[in-house]
């Protein structure tokens, strides 16, 4: 039940991008793929960034994870080109939305999948110290990049210990399989809550001085070259709510 | 004790219970694909966030906690494709929770109940393209198919928009409700809250 996927690993690292080019690519495929604001005329965007994931995966040697991906996605958008005429009713129903959900989804799922398993927190820290981020935002946001795995991971656990007893979905009581998992996992959280402030405080968080960070951020190539690609779709965007496209 | 500033463990704290509280409200969201359930989301996610919500409530000694973590929602909103709207409302409603807690001194316990009604409105915030928009809005979600969009849109009539705004909060305040008694019933015993 190791979460592996979201934990960054500093050594077996491919190319590596900047935190800030991260998360520029991060709000660029929400806005565009997730909520694809660019409307009808830009709608040819949303497959063409969604090849960005699939490369930047390659790059970080995640090679299960992309095929995975890639195969997902194409069976997606294969279903959606060549079902769509032939279908009706509640089949089309079915099968568009599953397959609108994943083309939507997906491709941000993995993206976001990619910055967390390749930043680590000081980098993150760094990074944001960099922007002039207050650290009133960037400690609470830190931590709970760091603690989503952890919610999951604890999450999976009572689940399959509820399960062992019988309390889960198609049981008696509804009311009950929410309590029975929600309350163990407030509680263990609450746990892991105290151990990690004890441990960030052993590491002078919290105190009167400035941190320093050892890590080296800065921008090379490869993030010329993905900052450039966010800001085409954005481009376009204001070229069309002008007019000119 | 009041005036003090934020330190390091207050900022994990939020940051712990804004993870608690972001991944129970993803996985809630989730239901929102079945047409009738997008209006009801806005009862389901306040009643369910409202039990973490008060445990964490139990946490904040110190102002600006609320705050903080209403805007991290509406960060989290962003990127995960909700609009910007969010963080507009959460700002707010984050400031109004904030304010009403501390009046209460950060321990009134019906005051505590009332800040989880009026920190649930940032869940409104995701409705407002619906309302303002709603051909733009599903002009950018045509990949749902034509069924989806017809029963979302009898379901949305603008009239729906101060009633989505009240059950927020109504519901909001029932969760706070849920969550002190789950306080009482678990967390006292166990010495966490």
């Amino acid at each position: 039940m190791n979460n592996n996927v979201f934990q960054a690993e500093s050594i077996k690292r491919g190319l590596v991008l900047d935190p800030r080019t991260k998360l520029l690519l991060l709000v660029t495929m929400s806005v565009f793929v997730l909520s694809s604001a660019g409307g009808k005329g830009l709608e040819f965007l949303a497959p063409c960034l969604c090849i960005v994931p699939f490369v930047l995966l390659l790059t970080s040697k995640k090679f299960k994870s992309t095929i995975l991906y890639a195969i997902i996605y194409l069976t997606a958008i294969m279903m959606l080109i060549l079902l769509r005429p032939i279908t009706n009713g509640v089949v089309n129903f079915l099968i568009l939305g599953t397959a609108g959900i994943v083309t939507r989804f997906m491709p941000s799922i993995m993206v976001g999948m990619y910055v967390l398993s390749t930043t680590t927190v000081s980098e993150f820290n760094a990074a944001m110290l960099r922007l002039n981020v207050s650290e009133k935002i960037i400690i609470p946001l830190s931590v709970m990049f760091r603690f989503f795995p952890t919610v999951l991971d604890e999450f999976s656990s009572i689940n399959a210990a509820m399960r062992m007893r019988g309390i889960s979905l198609g049981g008696k009581n509804v009311t009950k399989m929410l309590e029975y998992r929600l309350v163990p996992l407030l509680t263990c959280s609450v746990k892991i809550g105290e151990e990690l402030s004890a441990a960030a405080l052993t590491r002078g968080l919290g105190g009167n001085v400035k941190r320093t960070n050892v890590c080296e951020i800065g921008f090379h190539l490869q993030d010329m070259v993905i900052i450039f690609l966010c800001f085409v779709p954005f481009a376009l965007m204001l070229l069309s709510r002008c007019g000119i496209l | 004790m009041k005036n003090e500033r934020l330190k390091g463990k207050d900022l994990i704290n939020v940051g712990i219970f804004t993870a608690i509280y972001f991944v129970i409200v993803f996985a809630v969201s989730m239901l929102g694909y079945i047409p009738i359930f997008m209006p009801l989301l806005c009862v389901i996610v306040p009643v369910l966030g409202g039990i973490p919500f008060m445990l964490f409530l139990t946490k904040v000694k110190k102002s600006g906690m609320i705050f903080i973590m209403s805007i991290i929602m509406g960060i989290l909103m962003l990127l995960t494709g909700m609009g910007y709207y969010s963080i507009v409302v959460g700002a707010i409603s984050g400031i109004i929770a904030e304010l009403i807690f501390k009046s209460g001194s950060y321990k009134n316990a019906t005051r505590a109940v009332i800040t989880s009604g009026v920190f649930s409105i940032w869940v409104w915030g995701n409705y407002i393209p619906l309302f303002l928009n709603i051909e733009g809005y599903f002009s950018t979600r045509q990949g749902y198919g034509q069924e989806y969009i017809s029963a979302l849109t009898s379901l949305m009539p603008a009239w729906m928009c101060p009633v989505l705004l009240g059950s927020a909060f109504i519901s909001g305040i029932f969760g706070g409700l849920l969550g002190k008694a789950i306080l009482k019933k678990h967390f006292k015993k166990a010495g966490i809250a």
